[in-house]
């Protein structure tokens, strides 16, 4: 019996997560994603090679989502998108530019789902956590729009398609143990990751990732999707028991880098902040959305409250009801603190965060802002960083990656001035902090849970692939555990456990239920003469191992466990038998 | 039959209770057993009805007893739990039964034993439960049980090994290791926990048994189940712990070889475990510095020299485990983490360094109880010299002086009065910051201004570089009197008073700062109030703020006349500016002011001084002299005495007494001098007090009750004088008895007393010693004693006969003597302190049943052969002596120590009391009655320290 994992994405790549695993003879795929950065066949994961006849419903047992979208692969997609000169009217551009990427590469995960579900054929069960559920249908919509409306391209599926799709879509909560069918069950763990989108001015937070176990017959595997060993100040770290694995699939998105603490870039990020406020400056923080927003707020909203600042932080994305509503809905995914100070106080509910409202721009004296969109690419935060970027009091902190071609890239060069346009340039005097982030785990990361879980074998996906074969040799060294980086549509087969059935004798029960050592006594004279003869008190009992078991197979060929009792006595009537 | 039921609903209605039980108990005793119906389930409830009853007879109780016992033995072993409940619970209530329910349990332990069942662990269980003492098994009983067939008799018995059920440890380690490997989770669990109860309390001379029960903690660390990873985290650490104690050599290598394994389960999943791992880390005690540096980088360190093999292979594991500690999800980890760091940091400053950047991030936490923490162990890194704030740190750490949550405040505070900082920039912005404070928490006023005299104190040269700034600040918000009140104000001031506190020389601190810190006194005083009280500060602002406006008269005036301390000459003439103050202010010029009296305060001063600052010896001579001076005083202001002018007298006495209280700093001989000297002042002032009523026959009514009291008090001083010190020379030996001899006289001249006889008695007992003593001496009796010699051989048959008016005449002829003491006196006295006890701690006792108090005595000056007393009162008047055996004491010259639980027999039925507890010597001076007949002491008894109330309740 054997596991054979086939790679139909992500293999040696990053992007088009797409694994399909057969264990003892059921088949699970793992992700549906699709690759964005190719228009042709390519960008959908090879599915012939699942079922060359295209009966995908007796192929698959079922499909399992791990969440959305990973945001590493936003930056790596990035590159297809530069050529895209933005030299002039950038506030345009940029939103367009938004909206094309973060439809692109929110769905490696799911992408090619409907188009697998609907224009395939499969009519097998879908598995997806409950947020995951929530946002997919959106997602897919506006991916579709996107492709067809914008790029011209033609329609591989329509909303109707979407809608059928998801009516398929069954959600699981964290810890909850499916049974798919007879042999096949399913647990989700949380897996700390989260992702973001945004889309025109509608900004959302999306969380639910999860790491999925399977387990089929004796044989168990875990898939785990991103996640994140790391825990955020509203996401807690990969929470997974330790289980009897034969295999374990990995992304290995970041197998070389080990990342520091982000306690350091936290510290830094408050104390800049904190100078330039206590020396009556105004700090503007251009953010994505509310996911990178909302670490931050709270960070900032702890820290106001614990040093007593009265400084105002004011927060210009309007959808902070939104944000809590969903919060609320979806609490257990989110980190320890928040789910401790909920009965109490919302964690979201900031007491030092008030709305942005217009007035606040010239108004005198120090002040924090929130601005979106990130990367000072346009909108509020470029109107906001034009007034006050002429200012030496004043604070532009970057939290997380800036494209190049936008203000905020260039702000990280610090030039004396930026030019937006021909017509309009920016003096800029203002001071600039730079906040590094990412929500992916680090190989430090996943070497300890490979470590905790320690299974027969790990299948790295999801990576690049010079990262992946160090981390390969780093896993086969350290911890001795035989580890494959199998590239697109190859296939591993690792051994799986299967444990053999036999009959076992009720003296054997018997015994099983006891424990199964013997104490063996000194007589009290023999002790007294040994404590006598040398100090040392030897225990006067020993333990012996009594385990004596015999498998005995008999003409039924039946396998009989009995205990070495039993052995004398079937032996004695075997020889009278013959 | 029809008895036991008649028995049981008697029982129930509760009239004649007792008779009926008696009754029935009798005929249900001749019953035989077998036609006992078994006991109802509404009998149960009112058993225990009558059991919970405080004010059940006792005999109802005891036939309750018997029957439960009974029936245990007869009903069908359903029953049997309930049964033994109700004992339990009986047992409980009345500790009486207790004993006798433990031996008959016992005794129907064996039988239950084979095969070991169910019943046999509730029969444990209520063994257990009765007895206060863990119960002992002998070997059998216990390997029966723990090779049960069944499941929770073996969990039973793992679980309570060790702490309620005592197995010897050599049977109970091999039993424990095996239990280890059974396939149920929860008994893995608890045998792991028993091992730690057996690692703690037991001690193990064989290697390989130690190593055994580490590598199977080893082994289980990665076991699938939460519970008992986390019980192996905690076998892992202790036992490797004593693994590693074995061998000197070694110790090191093992050590690291456990650091390394409970860091590599840093990572576990589970949150109790991981807490339990730092729990772990905490207790290092040797860990290599590579190994430490180690678990601060996630990275993998490039060592400058080559590393050893050791280190190469636990790298890995080791690497960033407190990283991940201090950046875990859970604030319970976090807090452990920085609890471990308290330990770690003392291994090696390198590491204690670099922990401090990883502490520095910990105070950005969200969780008050993690920042808290962390201060806290940079507050322990302090005190172990590792805590080194750089400048950048240093403005990090300021800003957690404005933390919101008090005890993160005042924890940083803590930190800040230990610092001693580098330069002047970080002194005036960590001072600006704490006057910030000051704005923002006027709560914390208190704290704030003992931090800043701390460091004031600290950093004496930053303060007189800010000096003037301040100065000016002050003087003008004096002037303006706009802010004089601010708390500003008061913080600025504490900080410039405080600079020159340890360094008595000129500084550039304007005097006039000290004249305005003191109106400021009583909001300031508690800045200081670790050094000197309210008072002594208030001189050394006073001494201060004038010695500076006048330094070169005043050397004039102290050098000449400054015989004492003459090292000291400046200190002294400061003080002497002070003591023409004080003089004046108490009025007190009718007294002759001799030089001597300039001396005296200026030696009153020196004391408080000498705390505060470097301490200067003051020698025994001086004080002595300075007593003597005091003393000699007395005969010249005794004819003040006679002419009625009582109240001049004794306004001069208290004064003198004043003085002389503040002398008694030191524990060494002048202290026992001066203790005298004390006394024997009181002892005149009660005398002029006594004899102003006598003498000026003051007829006030009220006056007799006050009088009465007064020569009480005279007559207890008196006995403490005289046997309490001893040493005396032949000269003061006269002066006492003579004294004595006043205040036996003076009794006397009291005609209502009644008990005239018993005092002549004793009066004549001390004169014929005096006389004696006189004679030895050759010397003349002085005309008081002579006088009253002759008045004791005239009245020879006794005291009634003599009247008043003669004891009058011998008044008149008394004057004090010139005394000096001499340096051997001695006083003789007791501490007493009963540890652990305070109204809120009372100490247990069970009615009817001794009890003992643990006392802490140490006695001074008391030879072996005095007979020494404890005493205790109760409050209605019941007094207990024991004796205490002085050969039993520990001996360091003229100081013996003892811990001695004092047995207190009479135990009164009541919830609780208070005993008064004192130390009392036998005085053999006057053994004219004995006291009490029979167990106390013979003589009367002098008391040696003060009376301490022990307070006891009732055990429930």
């Amino acid at each position: 019996m054997a596991i054979e994992t086939l790679v139909l994405g992500a293999g040696q790549e990053v992007g088009k997560s797409c694994v399909v695993v057969n264990i003892n003879g059921k088949r699970i795929m793992f992700d549906c994603g699709m690759h964005m950065g190719v228009s042709d066949h390519r960008r959908y994961p090879n599915f012939s090679l699942i079922s060359p006849t295209g009966d995908f419903d007796t192929a698959l047992s079922c499909i399992i989502i791990t969440h959305l979208y990973c945001i590493n692969t936003l930056f790596l997609r990035f590159h297809y998108f530069l050529i895209i000169k933005i030299s002039h009217s950038l506030i345009l551009y940029s939103y367009i530019f938004f909206f094309g990427i973060i439809c692109d590469s929110h769905l490696d995960h799911l992408g090619a789902l409907v188009y697998f579900t609907e224009v395939c054929g499969f009519h097998g069960p879908i598995y997806m956590t409950y947020p995951t559920k929530a946002l997919a249908p959106l997602m897919l919509e506006d991916y579709r729009k996107v492709l067809v409306e914008r790029r011209g391209e033609e329609e591989q599926f329509n909303s109707d398609h979407i809608a059928e799709c998801m009516k398929k879509v069954i959600a699981v909560d964290l810890r909850q143990t499916i049974q798919v069918d007879k042999d096949l069950q399913i647990r989700a763990y949380y897996a700390g990751h989260f992702t973001l989108f945004e889309y025109l001015t509608l900004i959302l937070k999306v969380l639910g990732a999860a790491m999925f176990h399977a387990k089929v017959g004796d044989s168990e595997m875990v898939y785990t999707g991103d996640y994140n060993m790391t825990p955020d100040r509203h996401l807690g770290a990969a929470q997974i028991d330790r289980l009897r694995l034969d295999l374990l699939i990995t992304e290995s998105t970041y197998g070389t880098t080990i990342r520091d603490s982000k306690y350091a870039r936290e510290r830094e990020f408050l104390d800049a902040v904190h100078k330039c406020v206590s020396a009556g400056g105004k700090v503007l923080i251009p953010t994505f959305g509310l996911g990178r927003a909302q670490e931050l707020c709270i960070l900032m909203d702890d820290y106001w409250e614990r040093m007593n600042l009265k400084v105002p932080i004011y927060f210009s994305a309007g959808l902070t009801k939104q944000a809590n509503v969903y919060y609320k809905m979806l609490i257990n995914w989110t980190s320890q603190k928040i789910k401790d100070s909920y009965p109490t106080n919302n964690a979201f509910d900031f007491k030092n965060v008030c709305k942005y409202e217009r007035s606040v721009l010239d108004t005198p004296g120090p002040c924090v802002l929130f601005a979106s969109p990130g990367m000072i690419s346009g909108g509020l935060s470029l109107e906001v960083f034009k007034r006050w970027a002429p200012f030496e009091n004043t604070l532009v902190a970057l939290p997380g990656y800036c494209l190049p071609g936008t203000v905020g890239h260039v702000l990280m060069s610090k030039p004396p001035k930026i030019e937006l346009d021909p017509n309009t340039k920016i003096d800029v005097r203002c001071q600039v902090h730079q906040l590094a982030f990412s929500p992916h785990t680090d190989s430090k990361g996943i070497m300890d849970l490979i470590k905790f879980l320690s299974p027969k074998h790990v299948i790295l996906v999801h990576g690049e692939k010079p990262k992946m074969v160090s981390l390969k040799e780093k896993i086969h060294s350290e911890m001795g555990i035989p580890c494959y980086h199998p590239a697109n549509n190859e296939t591993v087969s690792v051994p799986s456990t299967v444990y053999v059935k036999a009959q076992a004798s009720d003296a054997f029960m018997e015994r099983c239920l006891k424990p199964n050592f013997k104490l063996h006594k000194c007589s009290s004279q023999e002790l007294s003469i040994k404590t006598l003869t040398d100090k040392n008190i030897v225990p006067e009992l020993q333990v012996i191992n009594e385990k004596a078991v015999f498998i005995v197979e008999d003409k039924s060929k039946k396998l009989k466990v009995v205990h070495n009792d039993e052995v004398l006595v079937m032996l004695g009537e075997k020889k009278t038998e013959d | 039959k029809g008895d036991y039921y008649q028995y049981l609903a008697k029982f129930k209605c509760g009239d004649e209770r007792k008779e009926a039980a008696d009754q029935s108990m009798k005929t249900y005793q001749n019953n035989t057993p077998e036609s006992i119906q078994p006991i109802s389930m509404q009998t149960f409830t009112s058993m225990m009805n009558e059991i919970l009853n405080p004010s059940t007879p006792k005999s109802t109780v005891s036939s309750i007893f018997k029957t439960l016992i009974h029936s245990l033995l007869h009903s069908p072993e359903s029953h049997h739990s309930q049964i033994l409940k109700l004992i339990a619970d009986l047992s409980s209530h009345h500790p009486s039964l207790a004993q006798l329910a433990l031996d008959s349990l016992q005794s129907m332990l064996p039988q239950l034993t084979d095969p070991p069942s169910q019943l046999t662990i509730e029969y444990l269980d209520a063994l257990v439960n009765i007895s206060e003492r863990p119960v002992e098994v002998d070997d059998s009983l216990f390997t029966s049980i723990c090779l049960a067939a069944s499941f929770p008799v073996r969990l039973w018995m793992v679980r309570n090994s060790g702490c309620r059920v005592m197995v010897r440890p050599e049977l109970l380690y091999p039993v424990l290791m095996g239990m280890t490997k059974e396939p149920y989770p929860c008994l893995r669990e608890e045998a792991l926990e028993a091992l730690v109860r057996l690692g703690e309390c037991a001690v193990f001379e064989e290697v390989s048994l130690v190593k055994g029960c580490y590598e199977r903690g080893v082994q289980l660390l990665s076991d699938n189940e939460d519970c008992v990873r986390i019980s192996a985290v905690r076998v892992v650490a202790l036992w490797g712990l004593m693994l590693a104690s074995f061998n000197v050599d070694t110790k090191t290598y093992w050590s690291n070889e456990v650091f390394a394994m409970l860091c590599s389960v840093v990572r576990d999943m589970n949150m109790k475990v991981r807490v339990e791992v730092f729990n772990g880390l905490g207790k290092m005690e040797i860990v290599s510095k590579e190994l430490l540096m180690q678990s601060l980088s996630k990275r993998v360190l490039v060592l400058d020299q080559s590393p050893t093999e050791q280190f190469v292979l636990l790298a890995s594991n080791v690497a960033g485990a407190l990283v991940h500690g201090v950046e875990d999800e859970f604030f319970e980890v976090r807090k452990s983490v920085c609890q471990s760091l308290r330990t770690l940091t003392v291994l090696s400053v390198e590491f204690a360094h670099a922990a401090l950047n990883l502490l520095m991030d910990v105070l950005n936490d969200y969780k008050v109880e993690v920042r808290f923490q962390a201060l806290e162990t940079m507050h322990h890194m302090a005190i172990n010299h590792c805590l080194e704030l750089q400048e950048n740190y240093m403005h990090k750490f300021l800003d957690v002086l404005e933390d919101n949550s008090s005890e993160v405040r005042f924890s940083a505070r803590k930190i800040v009065r230990l610092m001693k900082l580098r330069n002047h920039l970080l002194f005036k912005s960590t001072m600006d910051v704490l006057l910030k404070n000051l704005d923002s928490y006027p709560q914390d006023e208190a704290d704030i201004f003992s931090v800043l005299s701390h460091l004031g104190r600290n950093h004496k040269q930053f303060v007189d570089l800010i000096a003037n700034e301040i100065a000016d600040e002050v003087e003008a918000s004096f002037e303006g009197n706009r802010e004089f009140n601010s708390a500003r104000m008061a913080a600025l001031l504490v900080l410039s008073i405080s600079a020159p506190f340890l360094n008595a020389d000129v500084c550039p601190i304007p005097p006039v700062i000290f004249s305005f810190a003191a109106t400021f006194l009583s909001r300031i005083c508690c800045a200081f109030s670790d050094v000197m009280n309210r008072d002594t500060l208030l001189e050394y602002l006073i001494q201060k703020s004038s010695s500076m406006v006048q330094p070169e008269v005043n050397i004039s005036n102290g050098e000449g006349q400054n015989p004492l301390a003459k090292d000291d000459v400046q200190n002294v003439a400061g003080n002497e500016m002070i003591h023409s103050e004080i003089t004046i202010n108490n009025g007190e010029g009718q007294l002759p002011l001799s030089k001597y009296n300039v001396q005296n305060v200026a030696l009153e001063m020196k004391p408080p001084n000498d705390v505060g600052q470097h301490k200067r010896p003051v020698h025994d001579s001086v004080v002595l002299t300075y007593i003597n001076y005091i003393l000699v005083k007395l005969p010249n202001i005794w004819p003040k005495v006679q002419s009625c002018s009582a109240n001049e007298v004794l306004c001069s006495l208290r004064h003198w007494k004043e003085e002389l209280t503040s002398l008694t700093f030191d524990s060494s001989a002048p202290a026992d001098a001066s203790a005298f000297a004390l006394l024997y002042l009181k002892i005149i002032k009660l005398v002029v007090e006594v004899w102003d009523h006598l003498v000026r026959k003051t007829e006030v009514v009220s006056g007799t009750v006050e009088l009465e009291d007064k020569l009480e008090k005279l007559d207890g001083r008196a006995k403490e004088l005289m046997n309490r010190f001893i040493g005396f020379s032949a000269e003061e030996e006269i002066s006492v008895l003579e004294l004595i001899l006043l205040t036996y006289t003076l009794r006397l001249c009291r005609s209502e007393i009644c008990s005239r006889n018993f005092i002549f008695k004793r009066m004549t007992i001390i004169y014929l010693r005096t006389e004696s003593f006189l004679k030895l001496r050759s010397d003349v009796a002085s005309g008081f004693v002579a006088e009253l010699g002759s008045l004791i051989r005239e009245s020879s048959n006794g005291g009634a006969s003599c009247s008043s008016l003669a004891f009058d005449n011998c008044l008149k002829l008394f004057s004090p003597k010139r005394l000096m003491i001499r340096e051997g006196i001695r006083h003789r006295r007791a501490e007493l302190s009963i540890p652990n006890n305070c109204p809120d701690y009372p100490l247990p006792f069970a009615p009817g049943l001794t009890a003992s108090i643990p006392c802490d005595i140490t006695i001074h000056n008391i030879s072996s052969n005095c007979r020494a007393w404890v005493r205790m009162c109760i409050n209605d008047g019941f007094t207990q002596h024991v004796y205490l055996d002085l050969q039993s004491f520990e001996v360091s010259g003229e100081v013996r120590k003892i811990s001695y639980a004092v047995p207190y027999y009479r135990t009164p039925e009541l919830d609780s009391f208070n005993l008064k507890v004192c130390i009392g010597l036998e005085s053999l001076f006057e053994n004219v009655t004995p006291v009490q007949a029979h167990g106390g002491p013979k003589c009367e008894l002098v008391l040696l320290c003060e009376e301490k109330i022990v307070y006891l309740s009732r055990v429930l």
